[in-house]
This record gives C-alpha cells, structure tokens and sequence, in this order.
C-alpha cells in the first residue's frame, strides 16, 4: 500500500497537469495466445493536428474541440460553461435528469468501490485520470467552489481547491469521452451514485451550451440523422438499393425469394435496424428478413427520414437531440399504424426507444415496442420456425450489451435461444448484467478519428478482448473457428475493430456476428453456411 | 448554567438535524419528474427473474401481463444493504471490515439513545441499565474501531487519500472521539443513568446533573447530529431516492393522468440552453418537434 505524501485534493489537479499517457506496459495482460503480444503505444497527435485541435490529459482526442484562437476566446468559453453548469442544475434546463444528478453529486462517499467495476480503469492498469470518480469529482468541486452559495469559503479544508481554465475544462470535456456510460461503477455502488451519468451530464453540458460534442455523435451522428434520414448518411432513395441487394444476396445465399416490405400500413411490427446493418453487416437485416418472412410474421421497414435507423446517438450527449430522434421514430411508427415497434440487435436503440422514450412521447403518439430477443425467443423456443443444431456445431460465446442486460434486464431470451440452436455455446465470465463493456459504448464504436481507434482497441476494449480469449481457452487453436455472438450493432462494430487489432482471426480462429445470423444458419428450411467464415 | 446550555445546545442540534434533513430529502423529492434510468438487477421483480437480473421486458408482449412486483424482494434488498452493508461486501471488502462495524456502532448507538427516553423512568431496573450500558459500551466502542480504522485507512491508502478532503478526515476523527467518549460514558452505570435524565429531561424540562463526561460527549454528538444533513454523511436518506426513484424505478407508463400532466409540466419549461442547434427560449415540447439548426462549434 502507497503513502499519501501530499495535499489530497491538489492531486487531482496534478494528475491533469501531468498530461501522463498510457503506458502500455500497464495494460492488463492477455492469456495464451498473446503473452508475447506486444502493443505500440499511441500515437500522439501530428504537430498540426494538435495545433489545430485540442487533446485530453492522456493525448488522446475524441471531442475534436478546436483550438479557440485568443485567450479572450477561452476566458468567454469559461463563463459559459459555468453559465451552462448553473442551467445544468435546474428544473427548467435539465427536467429530464435532474433528480439522478443531485443524488449522485451529493452523496458520493468517494469509497472508490466502483473503481474495480470499472474496465477501462482496471484495463488500463488503474490509470487515475480513468478512475469512474475522477471526472465525477472534478465537476462536483467546480459546482462547490463556483455554483454553491460560499464556495470560495475554506476551499482547501471543504476540498473545493480548484483553479477553473480552459486547459482545465478542455481535459474535463475530453475525459467525458474516456467512459462508454456502461453503469458498471453505478451498480456496484453501495449508496447507487451513478458516474456514468454524471459523466453523460458533463458531455451535455458541453453539447447543449458550447456546441462541443464528438462529431461522430452530433454533426455526424443525431444532426446527419435528422436532416439527411440516417447516421449513415444513407438517404431513402439509397436504403431501397441497398435492400434490393440484400433481397438478391439472400436469393443467392438461401436460394430463397424473399420481398422486403416497405412502409406497410397496419403490419404488426415495424423493425428499426441501426442503419449501420445496411451498410456494415447486411448478412443481419437479411437474416432478420429471412426469419420474419418464413416465420409468418407482419413486417415491415420504414422508408421515412429517421423511421429507417433506429440509432439515437442523443442517449450518449445531447437531451434535445435525443427527444427529436425518439419523437421522430414514434411519429413513423404511429403514422404507419403498426401495432409494434421491433427493436433490431442494437444495445443503445432498445434502451433508447424503450424505457428512456417512455416519458417522453406524447400520448397520441405512444406505440408499443419491443426487443427483437424476445420475439426471436418465442420463434426459436416454440419451434415456428425448423431448426437443426448441428450446423451450429461450434464454440460460440455471447457478448452482452450494457444497454439491453445492465439497463434493460433483458437477460434470459437471447440465452434460451442459444442453448436451443448452438450446442457448444459456453459464457464468457462475468456476463450478463454483470458483463463487461465492449469498449465501443457511448458512441465510441463510430469514432474512427485521429488516436481514438488506438485508445479503444488498447484501452476501453482491452478488458472484453481478455474475456474472449478466456471463454474459448478450450479451444483456441485457429484451426478451430468460433463465434463471438453481439447481439448490437455498435458492439459489433468494436468487436470488429478490436479482433482486427488483436490479429484474432489469425491467432484464433475467431469471428463476430449477430444472434440472427446464427439462428439462420441452423434453420433447416435455409440452405446450409449462411454464416460466411471467410468474412473477417 | 452549563446543563442548561448543554440542553439548548442539544435542542438546538435536533431542531437543525430535523430542518436539515428536511430540506434534504424536499431537495429530492420536489424534483420534477426525470426519464426513466433503471438499472438491474431490480429488487422488486418477482424472485425468478431477480436472480439474473431480468425484467418484464423478458416477456413477449410485456404489456399485456400483469406488472408482478414483490415487496418482500424490496424489503430484503434494503434490509441487506442496511444491516449487512452487502454492496460493500461483494465489492470492497477491505472497506466493508471498516465500514460495518462504523455503521453497527450508530445504529446502536442511535437505538440506544431513543430507547432510553421512554424508558428512563425505570432505570432503577438493574437488568435494563445493564442492557443499555452494554448497547453503550457495544454501540461506542464499534464506532470507535471502524471510525478510527476508516480514518486511518483514508490517510494511509492512496487511492483513497486522493479523494478525501481535510474536512472528511475531521468527520471521521469526530466521530471517532465521539465513539471514545460514548464508550467512557457507557463503562459506568452512572454514567448511563446520567444520558438518560438528560435526555427524559428534553421532554420533560426537568433539571438533570451532567457530569463533565458526559457533557462533552452529548456536546459532541450535539455537533455531529447538527451538521450531518449538510454533508454526504446523509446518504441513508438519499439512498431511498437513488435505489426506488432511480435504479428501481422502471413502472412502465399507463394511462396514469398524474403522470401525464407531470411529464407535460416539464414540456412546457423553457428551454435556456444557448448552442446553436438548441432553439433557445422555447418549451421543450417545442424543440423535440422541431429540426436542429445547422451544427457548429462555438469556440471563437
């Protein structure tokens, strides 16, 4: 056990100063095959990159915030985010999480048990400025010392000893980016503080008053969404060219015929698919058009702006962002008719469509919605559609994502259907609503932008990465092919990253998909090797 | 004199500690209504689906069964985290040694105090001097040990050092002093007898001799009670509202009419937000209908 030396407080400031990078040395090590892995550390910004854009404590950029011309600039930009920090604690401007956030500010006991919760904490070798009470603390003493009656009273003995700058605000803003909002460290709280949402509220604070958000998130995410129909940027004229491919792939795939409905008015259910699927992983909508269609089941997609993508980046940012999406998907699906909402495999929709959107839709335009999981539970479990196990004869393992099990409690359905159609499914520990994030929650799974890739691959997915290898240790050989079942989009695209950093396909013969594909691949009226091995 | 001011210093401290935590849990309670934001696993689901944490939205259609909720499963929850501090114990054991027996020793000594009001009058009864001078002695002494190992532990770790200010270590050394002197005050029978006329006499105004003891320690616990709602020490009210109001609270919208003008009460706010993609000076109703502004980032 270390000594404390110094003034505590002071230390946090200290270790913003020290601008310290990940050291990959520390990084939590990997089992057999990849003692011998070696990692490069991470590559700082070029000269012109970082005189241009700012960095976070660690060098790395997520938020993109440019670099303000003037030190007027930055002292204006301070006074607003203390403006903004005031309109963050009151009911008018922050109605929608108010009540969680004074719990969490005002009761921490700072007895760091979330911290071992924590994966990117812990797998980055407990580097401090990742701790979950770390950015949580920096804004609870900026709100005692600034915002509280008396603030600049004993600072030092209350522990509010701190100096607000832009560099100060810049680390703040990027270390919100540093936690994919996961609620780890909220479950193990004793007293239920929340860091994950107080860090959700630091990232809003910053969107909603200074206009600084990832730009994968807003400019490129909820604004891209809202005026051109998706995240993608696919436009509807678009989505119906990449549907009539998927309609040709499955024809060739299956040797089925199968019509993709569109904008069909009273259908049972309306399917929202993060539009990423269309693009990135076609083989899931296929699957789910495959499945629906033999099952007997009314379906359709939208073809309406928003009513085709059912991401809602708002959930990771942005509260005005996020009530236009949810409106938005609420108002297809009511003008359409349809009795349901489907939520396709994506974590953060299901979380977003559901339960957040259930107090705040209007009345006239509430709709019913549900977890695709549950529905293909009840197809699989109740034989609707014909299945043969032993095509599935292969490891395969279930990654959970937060927003479905932690968030959500839907836990049982997607592992009923796994011990149905795959007999060598094994869980990977811990899992379920204890799992560990993939990495690439909160939006970090579409940041593709200067050092981030590196940062998450390295750092957020490590910890996920080390669980793979342990639930197949019985098989790692990459002789013997095996399946990383991610029942979301967003997961899907850092398992993708992250198998392509680690070499994993090379080293371990391991692959990633959706819960739909391989429950295509087992059905018996579907011709066999719908799940491309050479896809990876 | 010096009785009387200690009984106005106690009076004093009770009518701050019940304004204070007044105020705290209004603080909470008058929030308006916030977007659900449950985490599992959730008490109140039916024992089945809380061993793995699962939810009525397991359930095709969930909307059509019956929303079963289990009291009991609430109750043991709380009772657990309450008694046995059971969060702390699965995750942080090093801190749960400390920690349980920092709690054990307030509520003994919290039972203590308030059993003795009632039944001051009988305390001629040896058997219950006895049993309170042992709760006493139980309650001081297990505050004692986890107050002063919390202490040490938040000066001599780390990682908890870094995050604990000046003013939580004088909590701490409070309250370990506080443990000390109940211990004393505990060890003799007189000693207990004396609290215990004290605190009948609150009620009754009647004069009660205090020794110097004893009047140190009510003066201590007088302090310790007056500022605990001011300081996250008052995390046993807050929890209620972050376990049931937060965590827990994941009731599915019905066709409840208190709700649904709750939810349109906080519609109509105006929004103050000022970046640009934020219709500023609109109701919040207005800005979900609306489109975003074109994006940009206000930094020059």
């Amino acid at each position: 056990m270390q000594k404390a030396t110094i003034q505590p407080l002071k230390d946090l400031e200290m270790f913003l100063a020290a601008d310290e990078t990940v050291d990959v040395d520390q990084l939590i090590p990997l089992p057999f095959p990849y003692e011998d892995w070696h990692d490069e550390p991470i590559p700082g910004l070029s000269n012109d990159q970082a005189s241009r854009i700012e960095s976070g404590p660690d060098g790395v950029c997520a938020a993109q915030i440019p670099v303000p011309p003037s030190d007027e600039a930055r002292e204006r930009l301070v006074a607003k985010f203390l403006e903004g920090l005031k309109k963050l604690l009151t009911r008018e401007n922050n109605w929608t999480f108010l009540q969680p956030l004074l719990l969490s500010m005002d009761n921490c006991v700072k007895c760091q048990t979330c911290a071992e919760a924590c994966p990117i904490f812990t797998g980055s070798g407990r580097m401090e400025i990742y701790r979950p009470t770390f950015r949580a603390e920096m804004l609870r003493k900026i709100v005692d010392r600034y915002i509280k009656p008396g603030g600049h009273v004993f600072p030092t003995l209350r522990g509010n000893d701190i100096e607000l700058s832009w560099d100060t605000l810049v680390k703040l803003a990027e270390l919100s980016y540093r936690c994919t909002l996961c609620r780890r460290c909220a479950q193990a709280c004793p007293v239920g503080i929340d860091n994950g949402l107080i860090t959700r509220e630091i990232r809003k604070l910053f969107s909603q008053e200074l206009g600084i958000a990832m730009p994968e998130l807003h400019e490129k995410g909820t604004v891209k969404q809202l005026t051109v129909g998706s995240s993608t940027g696919l436009n509807p004229a678009g989505l119906m060219d990449v549907m009539e491919f998927a309609e040709e792939d499955i024809l060739e795939k299956t040797g089925i015929n199968i019509k993709i409905p569109f904008d069909v008015e009273g259908a049972e259910y309306l399917v929202m698919h993060n539009a990423g699927e269309f693009l990135s992983w076609p083989e899931n909508l296929q699957a789910f058009a495959i499945i629906l269609t033999l099952a007997g089941i009314s379906w359709t997609l939208s073809s309406e702006l928003v009513g085709y993508d059912s991401v809602n980046y708002g959930l990771f940012y942005d509260d005005v962002q996020y009530a236009r999406v949810a409106l938005k998907h609420y108002e297809v699906a009511k003008k359409l008719g349809v009795k349901k909402i489907m939520v396709g495999e994506c974590g953060h929709a299901h979380k977003a469509i559901m339960p957040v959107a259930d107090r705040l839709i209007p009345d006239e335009l509430r709709v019913r919605s549900e977890s695709c999981l549950v529905v293909l539970e009840d197809l699989v479990l109740n034989e609707k559609i014909l299945l043969d196990p032993s095509r599935n004869d292969f490891p395969v393992t279930l990654h959970d994502p937060c927003n479905i099990t932690r968030s959500m409690g839907i836990i049982q359905p997607q592992r009923n259907i796994l011990r149905k159609i795959a007999p060598r499914f094994r869980e990977m520990e811990p899992h379920g609503v204890n799992n560990y994030c993939c990495g690439g929650g909160s939006g970090f799974a579409v940041c593709q932008s200067l050092n981030f890739p590196s940062w998450k691959a390295k750092v957020s997915g490590r910890l996920k990465f080390r669980q793979l290898l342990e639930a197949f240790s019985d098989s790692i050989e990459p002789e013997t092919k095996k399946y990383v079942c991610a029942p979301c989009s967003n997961c899907k695209g850092q398992m993708r990253d992250l198998l392509s950093y680690y070499q994993a396909w090379e080293r371990t013969g391991m692959l990633y998909g959706g819960l739909v594909e391989l429950v295509v691949n087992a059905m018996v009226d579907v011709r066999e090797g719908f799940i491309d091995w050479d896809f990876h | 004199m010096a009785e009387t001011v200690l009984m106005t210093w106690v009076g004093c401290s009770l009518g701050i500690f019940i304004v204070g935590c007044t105020w705290r849990i209004l603080r909470y309670a008058l929030t308006p209504v916030h977007l659900r934001w449950d985490l599992y696993p959730v008490a109140h689901e039916p024992a089945a689906r809380r061993e793995h944490g699962g939810s009525y939205m397991e359930e095709l259609n969930w909307w059509a069964h019956p929303q079963r909720r289990s009291l009991a499963g609430e109750v043991l929850a709380m009772a657990e985290e309450i008694i046995f501090l059971k969060a702390v114990l699965r995750n942080n054991r090093r801190l749960w040694l400390r920690s349980l027996p920092f709690h054990w020793g307030l509520y003994l000594l919290a039972v203590t105090t308030l059993v003795m009001i009632p039944l001051s009058a009988g305390l001629a009864w040896r058997p219950l001097t006895f049993l309170l001078q042992a709760a006493g002695l139980g309650g001081g002494g297990l505050l004692l040990i986890g107050a002063a190992g919390l202490l040490f532990l938040r000066i001599t770790d780390r990682e908890l050092a870094l995050y604990t200010s000046p003013l939580d270590r004088v909590n701490l050394g409070l309250l370990a002093i506080f443990g000390a002197l109940s211990t004393a005050v505990a060890s003799s029978q007189s000693g207990v007898t004396g609290a215990a006329s004290l605190l009948a006499s609150l009620a009754t105004g009647r004069h009660a001799a205090v020794t110097l003891l004893l009047g140190i320690q009510i003066a201590v616990g007088g302090l310790f009670i007056a500022y605990l709602p001011f300081t996250k020490m008052i995390h046993f009210a807050a929890k209620y509202f972050t376990y049931h109001k937060v965590r827990w609270d994941d009731a599915p919208r019905t066709e409840d009419t208190r709700m649904a003008r709750r939810l349109q009460s906080a519609l109509d706010y105006r929004v103050e937000w000022s970046a640009d993609h934020v219709q500023t000076g609109s109701t919040w109703g207005q800005v979900a209908a609306s489109m975003p502004d074109a994006p940009g980032k206000d930094t020059d």
